[in-house]
């Protein structure tokens, strides 16, 4: 069955990760990406692959980036130059899609703009990711990742209870924006079906972020009141936390949103006469006297593997989650259920385990089409076969160094 | 852009958050979405914060903003009167969204079979925490319990705190934006060749591979540390308390320069310790310290505009005050004031993403309710009479 973005290309200048994550999808999916980095400012993460630089292709065997940009094709063109960036719009004029997540004015600069690139592809898909979006009166102000999630007013409803803010464990708004890609180019392409038009979308990424806390913006213009962070608790039901098991750093979550699922988890600690103990025989008990339930709740875990706690929670109907690791996410029999994991080989970096495409799809599956492109790997392919340049007008592009098949490797030393 | 979504009608099967959070977005961007709740109503609607603390069926705000730009038809699906009208209504309809236990989705007899079976065409978006099969298929699961199994909860928080999830409902948002997409390419798909299929969110798969760079590292190289760094990942890419708030700096090699001006400190510039990246990790503790102190004497929005101005990458950690008075979400239009005729007025965000001046529009939430009269005459073609045997869950006009 047809990939659902077959026949799709996409011009993809992002780079680092909220970018490259989603138009990674969007390759996963059947579109053609074409990833362009140039000689001298080709991506970060091939620099973060902890890769010793006196490896051959040091530059090809990050895994940061190889997981970040697998399902791509890679051309190398310097878009400062006239020649790269008249190669980028033939290259537009050819294209569906094209994804930026540069600085405000970069594109601009290089006349690159949505303007720009209209009088080569009038009916382009022209998709800026950067952190403020492309107006308002921050929209230059710089926002890397760990910033994102602070102005989207996440951090300052995040936190141990009583505490100060905090941040995530990563930085989130990055892949938040790049799933989001995903949906802004399908409804783009759906409207363009049916009307011809083309589109420009601005996904700022705070704002993408803050509407997965607009209950709190709701909440608050309506009462007022700033919601301190709450922790592992919720402010109705209880039980509602993590609990403390066996070995090192290792936790199991517990949370009951009814009497039955109490009823259960004291069945399974073999304390059912717990059920009706009038300090926990309801809800509102249960929340008044949460201190005291979580110290017998975490008795119970203490000695028991967090996996065996969530099967013992589970047998008897409670909603139970281990807290689990990296390694363990990796050996998970859910997970590994599901496909989650695929072996992959790629020629330079060699055999490991990567993720699946993560949205399982009944009639148009996505798949890893291709492992992440080596640094310019595609420029045959491109300059050749996709926009027909003649051996004169490519040798050119070598010579003056528009184009290059390695980078500049002191870029990232 | 007319709104992109337009010409779409969707039946929302949702629960709480992450299958209202799918519906919300494709109201939105202009599609019909028809919200089926239970008798009773959606539980989210029993959620707090309410309108002024006073619980009430329709000022939840989490309701409020979830189902912004629906309509709402009140069905009891466990009768075979309210199994048929769902299924007459998913005869018109493009995609169906719902976030059941598989197990519980299949004792209402509303499959992807029973559905394809009125409908070739449609798209079924499954959400749920681990998937429509597999060893926890049977499961009980919510937000906490799916951020710890998808891996966030670990490294979130201090190594003497313990894991913490973040602020709300993080898990089951990225369940109703992960379907959002997927489902947004079937539909493309569909509109293409005419048919539908299955689409089964995981969220545990979903969440599972974002953890930066830890899961590379580790299949890839068999690195992990098992850390929780709290507010810092280093010294200059943390959350800093200052006069009014807290700031956030996070400072790549390339910002050094206009950081340590924008902060008023350019000695720091030329101090040793501190050229590199690298020294600055070496001696991250007394960089630390350094700008704990410079922290101290700011006030947020004026160190903020600062930075701005001078390319330093420095922001603050808004509260919902802040957000609600941001010049840049007031300027960019933002933040829509909504009314409600129970509620009454109130600011929510929105469009996630800027398509165009037309191309989204919320609209307040439905009463509960409120369009099951319209909905099944109009779009399910039931006389008054087959209403009316639906029986008291359907609330008279």
């Amino acid at each position: 069955m047809t990939a659902p973005l077959a026949g799709i290309r996409v011009v993809d200048l992002t780079m680092v990760w909220a970018g490259p994550f989603g138009t990674r999808m969007l390759g996963d999916y059947g579109a053609e990406v074409i990833k362009v980095e140039s000689p001298g400012q080709w991506d970060l993460l091939r620099g973060l692959g902890q890769i010793p630089r006196n490896v051959p292709r040091w530059y090809n065997m990050s895994a940061y980036f190889n997981h970040n940009n697998r399902s791509k094709y890679a051309l190398a063109l310097d878009l400062r130059q006239a020649e790269g960036r008249t190669v980028l719009l033939e290259l537009c004029a050819k294209s569906d899609v094209i994804v930026e997540n540069y600085r405000t004015d970069v594109m601009d600069n290089l006349g690159l703009s949505y303007a720009d690139v209209r009088t080569a592809k009038p009916d382009i898909i022209y998709v800026s990711m950067p952190g403020h979006g492309k107006s308002g009166p921050e929209k230059d102000y710089v926002a890397y990742g760990t910033n994102v999630e602070q102005l989207a007013g996440l951090v300052s409803v995040s936190g141990y209870e009583g505490g100060e803010p905090l941040k995530t464990g990563f930085s989130y708004g990055d892949p938040t924006a790049g799933t989001a890609l995903v949906a802004a180019v399908a409804m783009a392409m759906r409207h363009r079906l049916r009307t011809g038009e083309g589109a420009f979308i601005d996904l700022a990424q705070r704002e993408n972020l803050t509407c997965f806390i607009g209950e709190y913006v709701v909440d608050y213009s309506m009462n007022g009141t700033l919601r301190e962070p709450a922790g592992n608790r919720h402010p109705m039901f209880a039980p509602h936390n993590r609990y403390r098991c066996a070995g090192d750093d290792r936790w199991v979550t517990i949370a009951c949103e009814d009497d039955a699922q109490f009823e259960g988890l004291c069945r399974a600690m073999l304390q059912p006469e717990l059920a009706s103990d009038p300090r926990f025989a309801t809800n509102a008990a249960r929340k008044a006297n949460e201190a005291a339930l979580d110290a017998i709740i975490e008795a119970w875990t203490a000695p028991l593997g967090h996996y065996e706690a969530m099967y013992l929670a589970q047998r008897f109907g409670v909603p139970a989650g281990a807290v689990l690791t990296i390694p363990e996410l990796m050996a998970d029999p859910g997970l590994r259920a599901r496909g989650a994991w695929h072996e992959h080989t790629h020629p330079d970096a060699g055999t490991w385990e990567m993720e699946t495409p993560p949205w399982r799809m009944s009639r148009t599956p996505g798949q890893v089409s291709r492992p992440a492109p080596g640094f310019g790997e595609h420029n045959s392919y491109v300059l050749r076969e996709v926009l027909g340049l003649d051996e004169d007008r490519i040798a050119a592009l070598y010579e003056h160094h528009v184009t290059a098949d390695a980078p500049d490797e002191g870029l990232h030393q | 852009m007319a709104q992109p979504l337009a010409g779409l009608r969707v039946l929302e099967l949702g629960t709480f958050v992450s299958a209202p959070y799918c519906g919300k977005l494709f109201a939105g961007y202009g599609a019909d979405v028809i919200k089926i709740e239970p008798p009773g109503g959606d539980i989210a609607r029993a959620h707090g914060p309410f309108k002024d603390e006073r619980p009430d069926r329709e000022t939840s705000a989490l309701f409020l903003y979830l189902n912004t730009g629906k309509k709402s038809v009140e069905l009891d699906l466990r009768t075979p009167a309210g199994r048929d009208a769902f299924l007459r209504l998913a005869a018109t309809a493009d995609v169906v969204i719902e976030n059941f236990r598989p197990a519980d989705l299949r004792a209402l007899g509303v499959t992807y079979e029973a559905l394809r079976a009125v409908n070739p065409r449609i798209t079924l978006v499954s959400i749920t925490a681990y998937g429509q099969d597999g060893p926890y298929v049977d499961y009980r699961s919510n937000n906490l319990t799916a951020f710890a199994m998808g891996g966030q909860m670990f490294i979130t928080g201090t190594p003497e705190g313990g894991p913490v999830k973040n602020g709300g409902y993080q898990a089951d948002y990225q369940g109703g934006l992960n379907a959002f997409s997927a489902a947004t390419i079937a539909v493309l798909a569909a509109e293409r060749d005419g048919a539908g299929q299955h689409v089964d969110i995981s969220v545990q798969h979903c969440m599972a591979p974002l953890l930066e760079a830890g899961i590379p590292y580790y299949s890839y190289l068999g690195r992990w540390a098992p850390l929780r760094r709290g507010n810092h990942m280093a010294s200059f890419i943390g959350i800093y308390p200052c006069q009014d708030g807290h700031l956030g700096v996070h400072v790549m090699p390339r910002n050094w320069k206009p950081f340590t001006d924008a902060i008023g400190r350019p000695e720091l510039f030329e101090d040793p310790r501190f050229t590199t990246q690298a020294d600055r990790v070496v001696n991250n503790d007394e960089l630390m310290g350094e700008l704990y102190a410079w922290a101290a004497t700011e006030t947020k929005l004026d160190v903020y505009q600062r930075a701005g101005r001078m390319r330093a990458p420095i922001a603050f950690v808004h509260t919902m005050a802040d957000l609600l008075e941001s010049p840049q979400l007031n300027v960019r239009g933002f933040l829509q004031r909504i009314e409600h005729p129970i509620a009454g007025a109130a600011t929510y965000p929105g469009p996630p993403w800027w398509m165009g001046p037309d191309a989204w529009r919320a609209g307040r939430a439905p009463l509960l309710g409120e369009h099951t009269q319209e909905v099944l005459a109009t779009v399910a073609g039931m006389s008054a009479a087959e209403i009316a045997r639906l029986g008291p869950a359907v609330p008279a006009t």
